[in-house]
């Protein structure tokens, strides 16, 4: 018998003033003791309400219309609250996307131990235990005594870690644990969770829309499509032999960055409206292969390969094989991005950056501290080509980014757009410059004003800056979002940014960059935010409008992937220094620094031979908790 | 608007708070007599022909109260606009510039902040050569507002890092324009509560310096009826509806300000929302 029993289990959400959704429609599974398996899926496929309502978290207005979870051979579908109390944390536990923050920020991690045990009636000796589990995390014992602000993303989340396998759970729900941490960090964490979970049995549900982690890290993958189970397969079989459209298309975003012709695949178009009933698969209006009989006969997860499949050309077909062959056939028309020729022409530099410097002085009482962000930094961005600046989590990107815009000023060095010298402009001065330097944002949740609609955002840089009348500025607008692929442009013009999803609020943000026509566009790593379905989309989408427009980019990231795809030259920088700069395929194929090495080292690679897992757990955390 | 409609509290708070203006609006009309009629018997009990009673100096409790909401109404709603005016106007321009603006307009919110206001506003209104419901609107407004522009400067500190604001700022916008068109939007609740809140006071304030003593005699308002009430004698002459009547009516005024800020919160606050 399983430990996790998830029978028909349907989750709808009615909120008062808007269409009941069916988040979650049927969905039936297994967790076995120690098993560890993926729930794949973009945002919105109803994966983290599946797990919410696997933990009977749910709050109004979701709750679960159908269907049973079993634990441990225990019907929890509707257990009181009281009951449930002593089975969680006991017997199920969790670590959420955010449990960064779910710390308690004025007791000590000690204390947060101490509450954990005592509210089981746990009696061991605190200090013994949680020193124990900080251990088996790769922190410090002496962790215990400090308080979460004083730790860094990644060790809080090693801390939540830590509590959730506080008391031995049989079972673990992750819900994209590490999203919003350093890829290296992210890495490290995973490397550590796949040995514990090895080593101590219990089962986990990992979810993420990260497929690569989760094909590297699970021993069975589900992958989750509008509400419903569309193929669950063995981890190895998913990424060799995978049966569905769906599961193709996701794969398609990796590829290994350091191979002489890099592509990736996407899949255009949204998930359906759940609020609407669907007569047909789900899935026809994006697939590829998709023929007359998938409009109108809905699909059952149905035992196909070594798992199962919800796709009627599966069921037909003769050789599971066959469909996907086909699918790939016909993807390679129009969804796939490959990495150009980097033409390195030299064409004359727009912005020209010598020897930059950057120091901050901190005061704290008597004693000053002085931090070097940005040491001697040269490089120069010419149209029609892509710079990538890559680097960790404070290794001075951002800083080199706001002197460029000449929101700050270099200590030292000189930064010359074509005749201008960017860092002695003055307010009037500078506001003109800005007009040929825009900035794309990273997260297009905050990017865009939520109080103003799509055409105002974009006008406002076209009365500024090109003098147009309101009418001018409304159509350029219109022509602006068909030219990043929105259209037709009057279906977004009078929208507001919460009724588009993160793909287009993106392309909004471009939109608005380009709308000036400026000669130097600054992306500060514009898809980490996004699903990694729909990275591959704005990659091309910079990458076309780069070309086209003549636009010097530089293009921020620690993803090198992306940067292999978008960039003709990267260049890599640690502590404020540059380490590496080269054209891109040299710097990435024949990386020297440590960094750049670790950085390609946490890139997922679903499939590829040799490296087991575990054995790359070997990049301890000693930097970091130093 | 929905939103505020369906939070049954504020719902409540909004029907009070009607019936207050109508009452108000139409106090010729609902009122049987003249506040300042007195050709009725001195300290008469209620009766059907004054459903309250009559004052000491012979006017209709009742037309006396119909008339003073208008008083009420109208202190609430000036001094309110005015002091939230200044709060926004100085929170505003502190928060989002820093720096040494900041520095120095930080000073005076706090100034405002630790003044003792009763004394201040006894003070003022005492010795100031003009009387009459303005010079209380201005007190009112002069000794009320550093809570909001404190409240402000706070929330602009928050909302000045976002990137959409960065954004304008690169599409050419100037500091008045991002102010004004991508902050405010974003704050309309707080101002929203801050004006009602603000409101709350000026009424409140208003009735107590009328009650002691330092409004405008002239002027019929709940806060002079309590006063005229209490130097007449009206409990000893066993006058309850005189007493009562202002009191309770302000108490009610003040109900419906604080009920319709439950909705309020949920307006800017989602979680708030009761389904």
């Amino acid at each position: 018998m399983a430990l996790l029993e998830v029978r028909d289990l349907s989750v709808t959400y009615s909120p008062r003033d808007a269409d009941t959704v069916r988040a979650v429609d049927g969905v039936s599974f297994e967790v076995h003791d120690g098993e560890f398996v993926g729930l794949l899926g973009e945002s919105g496929c109803g994966k983290s309400t599946l797990g919410n309502a696997v933990l009977r978290l749910l709050d109004k207005p979701a709750a679960i219309t159908g269907g049973t979870i079993t634990f441990d051979g225990k019907d929890i579908t509707s257990t009181s609250e009281d009951d449930l109390r002593s089975l969680r944390w006991v017997d199920l536990s969790t670590v959420f996307q955010s449990s960064m923050n779910s710390l308690n920020p004025v007791i000590t991690i000690r204390s947060q131990f101490a509450d954990t045990f005592e509210a089981h009636d746990n009696d061991v000796d605190v200090d013994d235990r949680a020193g124990e589990l900080l251990e088996m995390v790769s922190l410090d014992r002496s962790v215990l005594g400090r308080f979460p602000h004083e730790l860094s993303g990644g060790m809080k989340q090693r801390v939540a870690l830590a509590l959730a396998l506080a008391l031995e759970p049989r079972f673990v729900l992750l819900d994209e644990p590490t999203t919003g941490l350093d890829v290296v960090v992210q890495r490290d964490i995973l490397d550590r969770l796949r040995v514990l979970q090895a080593r101590l049995g219990f089962a986990v549900l990992f979810i993420s829309h990260d497929l690569g982690t989760v094909m590297e890290l699970a021993d069975r993958v589900m992958v989750m499509y509008a509400g419903e189970l569309v193929e669950d397969q063995p981890a190895a079989e998913m990424v060799t032999r995978h049966l569905h459209p769906y599961s193709a298309g996701l794969l398609g975003s990796y590829a290994d960055p350091r191979d002489e012709i890099v592509e990736v695949e996407f899949i255009p178009g949204r998930p359906p409206d759940l609020s609407q009933s669907h007569a047909g698969c789900l899935f026809q209006p994006r697939c590829p292969v998709a023929v007359d009989r998938c409009r109108t006969v809905h699909p059952d997860l149905l035992p196909a390969g070594r798992g199962q499949v919800r796709c009627l050309l599966v069921e037909e077909s003769v050789g599971d094989r066959a469909v996907l062959d086909k699918a790939a056939a016909l993807r390679h028309r129009d969804q796939v991005f490959a990495a150009g020729p980097s033409a390195l022409a030299d064409a004359d530099p727009v912005l020209v950056v010598e020897g930059i410097s950057k120091i901050y002085r901190t005061r704290r009482g008597l004693t000053t501290t002085v931090t070097t962000a940005v040491d001697d930094v040269s490089f120069a961005l010419r149209p029609g080509q892509v710079t990538a600046l890559v680097g960790q989590s404070g290794s001075g990107k951002t800083t080199i980014a706001r002197m460029l815009t000449g929101v700050e000023r270099p200590t030292a060095g000189s930064i010359r757009f074509k005749d201008a010298p960017v860092d002695h402009l003055r307010r009037r001065a500078l506001r003109k410059y800005r007009r040929h330097v825009q900035l794309v944002f990273q997260d297009p949740f905050s990017a865009l004003n939520p109080t103003r609609t799509v055409a105002y955002a974009l006008s406002r840089p076209l009365r500024n800056h090109l003098g147009l009348s309101g009418a001018e500025a409304r159509a350029r607008a219109g022509e602006l979002l068909e030219t990043v692929g929105l259209s037709p442009a009057a279906q977004y013009l009078d929208k507001l940014p919460h009724q588009l999803s993160g793909g287009q609020r993106q392309r909004v943000v471009i939109a608005r960059a380009l709308a000036p026509e400026p000669e130097v566009v600054i992306a500060d790593e514009p898809i980490s935010m996004l699903d990694v379905s729909i990275r591959a989309e704005i990659i091309a989408l910079l990458d076309a409008l780069v070309r086209d427009r003549g636009i010097a980019m530089l293009y921020i990231t620690h993803d090198l992937l992306s940067a292999r795809l978008l960039a003709d030259e990267v260049m890599v920088l640690n502590e404020g220094v540059m380490v590496e700069r080269g054209p891109t395929l040299q710097v990435i194929g024949e990386a020297k620094d440590p960094y750049t090495r670790k950085l390609l080292a946490a890139i997922p690679r679903p499939g590829a031979s040799g490296t087991p897992v575990v054995a790359r757990g070997d990049t301890e955390m000693g930097a970091e908790s130093a | 608007m929905t939103i505020l409609w369906r939070n049954s509290k504020c719902r409540a708070g909004m029907i009070m708070l009607a019936a207050f203006i109508l009452i108000a609006v139409f106090a010729a009309v609902i009122a049987p007599y003249g506040p300042r009629v007195s050709d009725f018997g001195a300290s008469e009990g209620p009766s059907g022909a004054h459903w309250l009673g009559t004052t000491a100096r012979g006017e209709d409790v009742f037309s006396q109260l119909v008339y003073g909401a208008r008083t009420s109404l109208i202190v609430g709603l000036v001094a309110g606009v005015l002091s939230t005016l200044i709060a926004m106007a100085v929170g505003l321009t502190a928060g989002y510039l820093r720096g040494v603006v900041d520095e120095v307009l930080s000073f005076f919110i706090n100034l405002g902040l630790v003044v003792p206001v009763l004394p201040l506003m006894v003070v003022l209104a005492g010795y100031a050569p003009v009387k009459g419901l303005g010079l209380i609107i201005v007190v009112i407004t002069v000794t009320g507002w550093a809570y909001g522009a404190r409240i402000k400067r706070a929330q602009i500190i928050t909302l000045r890092t976002r990137d959409y604001i960065t954004a304008a700022k690169f599409a050419g916008d100037s500091t008045a324009r991002i102010i004004a068109f991508e902050i405010v939007p974003n704050m309309i609740s707080l101002i929203v509560v801050g004006f009602m809140g603000a409101a709350l006071g000026a009424i409140g304030a208003e009735a107590g310096l009328a009650f002691l003593g330092l409004g405008d005699p002239q002027t019929v308002s709940w806060g002079t009826m309590l006063n005229q009430a209490s130097l007449g004698g009206a409990l000893t002459t066993g006058q309850w509806a005189w007493l009562v009547a202002p009191g309770l009516v302000l108490a009610l005024l003040i109900t419906s300000f604080t009920l319709m800020n439950f909705g309020i919160d949920a307006l800017s606050n989602p979680h708030l929302r009761e389904d």
